[in-house]
């Protein structure tokens, strides 16, 4: 995969919070690209910053979230832009005509436009709870329309055509009559589905996908997830798949990422990550899960202590508290650095990198 | 002051903190809330000891006086050199020209302001007697400056006099204990009937709570002003004012408990449906305890949320009650028998300082509101 | 404990049935569901959100008052009892014997209270004579078994995550010596590596406490990590009940077979073969006849549509299918152990 280039490359993102309190840095340096077509698959517990990682990229945080570093967006003309310098354009104050943008930055106006033309468009976003991403207040195919007609087709007639093929593409049966029901006329499934046509009806280039299935049972679960696949090798976009949940990263991932404490931890494919985990924090994650149809341990493996708030974070691993292979004196002065172990396994950890050596 | 002492969330006594610790640590970081206390505070403390901070008592006024402007002040004698702060008496003269009676400064004798002077005796907390005063005049010779007979010889109303000639700062102090406290009777006959039958509603539910909602349904459809009308008319005009104000005021907080009601009725379902009380219950707790140890102190924050929400509104009623003549009457006082002063509009053209009752009363409405914001924030904690 | 000890009857499940009736509309949230529980073992159910399953563990802990059924009782006593029909008096000494674990370790503590107020709730409940300093003694006893630092018991809940808060709601139910708990998703609201060690606590409990559970959850790995029966429900109904291994290698309900095969391995080598479903869960209110499954089944004959099947004996193992014995299904291959 190497000769494609990567649709999206996020360079040391940050998120910082100022709080009463002080720091509050959810997301400490995220690097990662996704290349056309694949998945990534972001893995962490809650508190991780894994959602705050998705939603920087459409630039859609909190006021009170700021983002630093670069996120590097490919789109449709094969042009470069930086999702975040856009978005500290378009939050820029700009008063009568004052503080106006200097050279090499983006005006205000055209941040922002540009900005809603690849939110929705070129990148777009489904969420972990189906029925509160819509209003009870319009019909689905009216909210799902919406996007159709600010980014496709100002005509009504065509808009709605392009809207039914793809109700119909996500497998929701009998879409005509569907497009004027109300969300809770459907089930957490099938709503699910009507969400998923909402974010592709533009057929966008970057799907990010939040929990998709989080608050779905298993069997519909395995539905929603086998229909993603599907519509990925139809409309060829990449995804950016988070979750907690172990299974369904092995089913639907390419790559896996996986976080901690606002860190990615190690990276490489599915296959490195579940066979050859590296990083003490991987390996515990993955003998935490039991897995069905393998010897029953008598005990799961666990780690010990909870998650620290990101609250003054002091140089040093982030896991050092909890880990057991730590090196005192090591792991908690020093940021442990990416040490690539071949392939695309990266690892962040310092006693990998002295094995390595 | 420990009011404004900053504290960091994540110590150990953060972790000990009760819920009301919590609130009020919330509450402190609510300015606007901070400094509305502080003025309630202030307030509340200036109507209780009326008779200390007035200069004059409620029966003290001066035909002289009547809507005169606030008292000068003079910092300079008459050679331009600064001195004690001193006042002039006010004197009748016979303008000759125009055959009118003018009232102008007496600039014969000097009247000084002095603080602690003794005054009109009164009893503090209606036990000590004393006649004590924050400020009052004094003569050169550091007499107070009354007749024998006590009457005032020269006066200083730093507000003014209303229409009587008396102080207006005073009976601001004086109206506060009756325009500041009746609200709280109000509240809390509302709070004892809305906890009782809101919560009867709420824990037993069924016929109960139908036949209480029905009654809740038929008291908040009662006009309330038309009502206030028709009681203040039947009461007997023979009880003193400020008697048959409060009963007016009960009789109304008869039929005001019902929003209260409401609410510790939602929130005694909301909180009963909660896992902790559903454990507690599996534990084998009584149904008393768990509504004593659970379910009240679970919503009892909220209601003291309402409550201070509440209160302005109560204020305002107050006021516009005595406004129109249906509430208080002169010579007891209240803020809204003080703004009744303004009634006509050549006496506020003449008389601005007659608004100044005006000032307090929206001053207080609007440390109540911030103030119920502030615990609205902070009511629970655990967000 | 004893083989005959363990193999001792502690609960019986008899047709428990609840029907939940609003506006005229009822809806049968749990229609006669039966099994057994020997004392020691963990018991599994498991099934889709709606299914019953968390309103059949709250009717048998009488959180919820079942419609009909009995649930038999073995006290520590030695008697048997019915605990849906004892009453005030007669519950008073049984009521600790059977108690909950909640899903939410948020809502399921009291944030008013100390956490030594709240572990020692259930002892000034049921032994108000107790001396103040023997229930502390007792409260920390119980504190550190399930891992708490006992320091911290004059702390208020809002001081501890999500994990630690699971203890307390543990110790909690722990701390009357019962012999039977119902774990309602115990774990599914916490992060892998918190579920990993309440999950190991509870069994170091149980062994230690001889306690019985009832663990319910919608996590078929967990499920069947912890239990040694499962029983799988569907609509209300008791679908499949038996031993963990067998029914997980070897379903005899075709539900079971498609639940399984949805359930997604944390391993990307392993081909997720999944069974479709067609259609979607009834509502409730309005079942199909016959069959409850029968409409989303891909086994379904004409017998499946009219005649309700009964939950029967099939090779040692409940099930409530037709064709039981006759169909082959697919579960999990243990052959492939690691």
């Amino acid at each position: 995969m190497s000769e494609m280039k990567p649709i999206i490359q996020v360079k040391n993102l940050c998120v910082n919070i100022k709080m009463d309190e002080g720091l509050l840095t959810p997301v400490r340096g995220v690097d990662f690209e996704i290349y056309p077509g694949e998945t990534l698959g972001l893995v962490g517990e809650s508190g991780c910053g894994k959602s705050l990682t998705s939603k920087a990229i459409l630039a859609i945080n909190d006021k009170k979230c700021q983002s630093t570093g670069e996120i590097l967006f490919r789109d449709e003309n094969d042009e470069i832009v930086d999702i975040i310098a856009l978005e500290k354009a378009s939050k820029r104050r700009e008063f009568l005509g004052f503080r106006k943008a200097k050279p090499g930055e983006a005006d205000k106006k055209t941040a922002i436009r540009r900005l809603r033309t690849i939110r929705g468009k070129q990148i777009s976003m489904i969420f972990q709870e189906p029925m509160v991403a819509f209003s009870p207040m319009y019909t689905i195919g009216n909210q799902i329309n919406e996007a159709t007609l600010l980014h496709i087709t100002k005509d009504p007639v065509a808009s709605k055509q392009i809207t039914l093929d793809m109700m119909k593409m996500v497998g929701i049966a009998n879409a005509e009559k569907r497009y004027d029901q109300y969300p809770h006329e459907f089930s957490g499934g099938m709503l699910q589905r009507a969400l998923i046509s909402m974010a592709l009806v533009c057929k966008p280039r970057l799907l990010i996908a939040d929990e998709p299935t989080t608050a779905l049972d298993v069997t519909i679960q395995a539905q929603i997830l086998e229909l993603m696949q599907e519509l990925q090798k139809e409309l060829g976009m990449a995804i950016l798949f988070i979750t907690h949940d172990l299974g369904t990263v092995a089913k639907m991932c390419d790559r896996v990422a996986v976080m901690y404490l606002g860190k990615i931890v190690e990276t490489g494919t599915a296959k490195e990550i579940y066979k050859n985990p590296q990083h003490p924090y991987t390996k515990g994650l993955m003998g935490s899960v039991h897995k069905i149809g393998t010897l029953k341990q008598d005990k799961l493996f666990s780690i010990d202590g909870t998650v620290p708030l990101a609250l003054n974070l002091q140089p040093g691993c982030g896991f050092y508290e909890r880990c057991t292979e730590r090196i005192e004196g090591v792991c908690d002065k020093i940021d442990p650095e990416n040490v690539c172990l071949g392939g695309s396994h990266c690892v962040a950890c310092h006693r990998c990198k002295k094995e390595a050596e | 002051m420990a009011l404004f002492k900053k504290k960091t969330t994540k110590d150990e006594s953060y972790y000990m903190a009760s819920q009301w610790t919590l609130m009020w640590r919330k509450l402190q970081k609510h300015q606007l809330a901070k400094v509305s206390l502080v003025i309630l505070a202030i307030l509340y403390i200036g109507a209780l000891f009326a008779d200390f901070f007035a200069p004059y008592g409620l029966e003290e006024f001066s035909a002289l006086y009547k809507n005169t402007a606030p008292t000068k002040i003079y910092w300079k004698d008459e050679d331009g050199n600064f001195t004690r702060p001193y006042v002039y008496g006010l004197t009748k003269v016979n303008d000759r020209a125009t055959f009118t009676v003018k009232i102008t400064e007496d600039t014969s004798k000097k009247y000084y302001i002095s603080f602690f002077t003794e005054g009109i005796e009164y009893k503090l907390f209606g036990v000590i007697p004393t006649n004590i005063h924050l400020y009052g005049l004094v003569d050169e010779e550091g007499n107070p400056a009354r007749d024998h007979n006590g009457k005032a010889l020269a006066r200083i109303n730093i507000f003014g006099a209303d229409s009587t000639g008396a102080c207006i700062y005073s009976r601001i102090l004086f109206g506060g204990r009756v325009s500041l406290t009746i609200p709280f009777v109000s509240a809390a006959i509302s709070f004892v009937l809305g906890i009782l039958l809101g919560g009867i509603s709420g824990y037993f539910g069924g016929i109960v709570d139908n036949v209480i909602q029905r009654i809740i349904e038929v008291l908040s459809a009662i006009p309330s002003i038309p009502l206030w009308m028709a009681l203040s008319a039947a009461i007997p005009p023979d009880i003193p004012v400020s008697a048959m104000y409060l009963y007016i005021t009960i009789i109304l907080s008869f039929i005001g408990w019902t929003g209260l009601a409401r609410v510790v009725r939602g929130k005694f379902i909301s909180l009963r449906k909660e896992d902790y009380v559903t454990a507690a219950r599996l534990a084998g707790v009584s149904d008393i305890k768990i509504i004593t140890k659970h379910l009240v102190p679970g919503f009892l924050s909220y209601l003291i949320v309402n409550l201070t929400l509440g209160i302005p509104g109560s204020i305002l009623g107050e006021t516009s009650m005595s406004y129109l003549g249906l509430g208080m009457k002169a010579p007891a006082t209240s803020w809204g028998v003080l703004l009744k002063e303004t009634e006509d509009l050549i006496s506020v053209a003449q008389c601005p300082w007659k608004m100044i009752p005006l000032i307090f009363v929206v001053i207080t409405v609007l440390a109540f509101n911030f103030l119920g914001d502030g615990l609205r924030d902070a009511a629970d904690p655990y967000k | 404990m004893t083989d005959q000890q363990k193999h001792e009857l502690i609960l019986q499940v008899r047709n428990v049935s609840k029907v939940f009736s609003s506006k005229g509309v009822n809806v049968k949230a749990v229609t006669n569901v039966s099994f057994d529980v020997h004392k020691g073992e963990t018991i599994g159910i498991v099934g889709e959100s709606g299914c019953g399953k968390t309103t059949l563990g709250r009717c048998i802990v009488r959180a919820i008052e079942a419609s009909n059924g009995e649930v038999i009782y073995k006290t520590l006593a030695g008697e048997e009892v019915n605990f849906l029909t004892l009453d005030k008096k007669q519950m008073k000494p049984v009521r600790k014997e059977i108690q909950m674990i909640f899903q939410d370790p948020y809502s399921s503590l009291d944030p008013r209270m100390t956490v030594l107020d709240i572990i020692g709730e259930p002892i000034k409940a049921n032994y108000p004579k107790m001396p103040k300093a023997e229930r502390e003694a007792m409260v920390k006893d119980i504190a550190a078994k399930v891992g708490l630092n006992t320091t911290y018991l004059m702390r208020y809940p809002h001081a501890f995550s999500g994990g630690q808060r699971q203890r307390i709601g543990i110790a909690r139910a722990l701390i009357l010596k019962p012999q039977v708990i119902v774990c309602d998703e115990a774990v599914s609201a916490l992060d892998v590596s918190i579920q990993a060690q309440i999950i190991n606590l509870l069994k170091d409990l149980q062994r230690e406490m001889e306690l019985t559970y009832i663990f319910i959850s919608h996590d078929l790995s967990v499920v069947e990590h912890i239990s040694d029966k499962v029983g799988v429900m569907y609509l209300g109904k008791m679908v499949e009940f038996g031993e963990t291994e067998k029914l997980f290698a070897n379903p005899k309900h075709p539900y079971t077979e498609a639940l399984l095969s949805a359930v997604p391995v944390a391993d990307p080598e392993v081909e997720m073969d999944r069974i479709p479903l067609k259609g979607e869960i009834p509502n409730p209110a309005n079942p199909p006849s016959g069959c409850y499954f029968h409409e989303r089944c891909s086994y379904c004959t004409e017998r499946c549509k009219t005649e309700v099947p009964e939950l029967r004996e099939v090779d040692g193992r409940m099930v409530a299918c037709h064709r039981a014995e006759e169909l082959s299904l697919r579960g999990f291959d243990y052959s492939t152990v690691e």
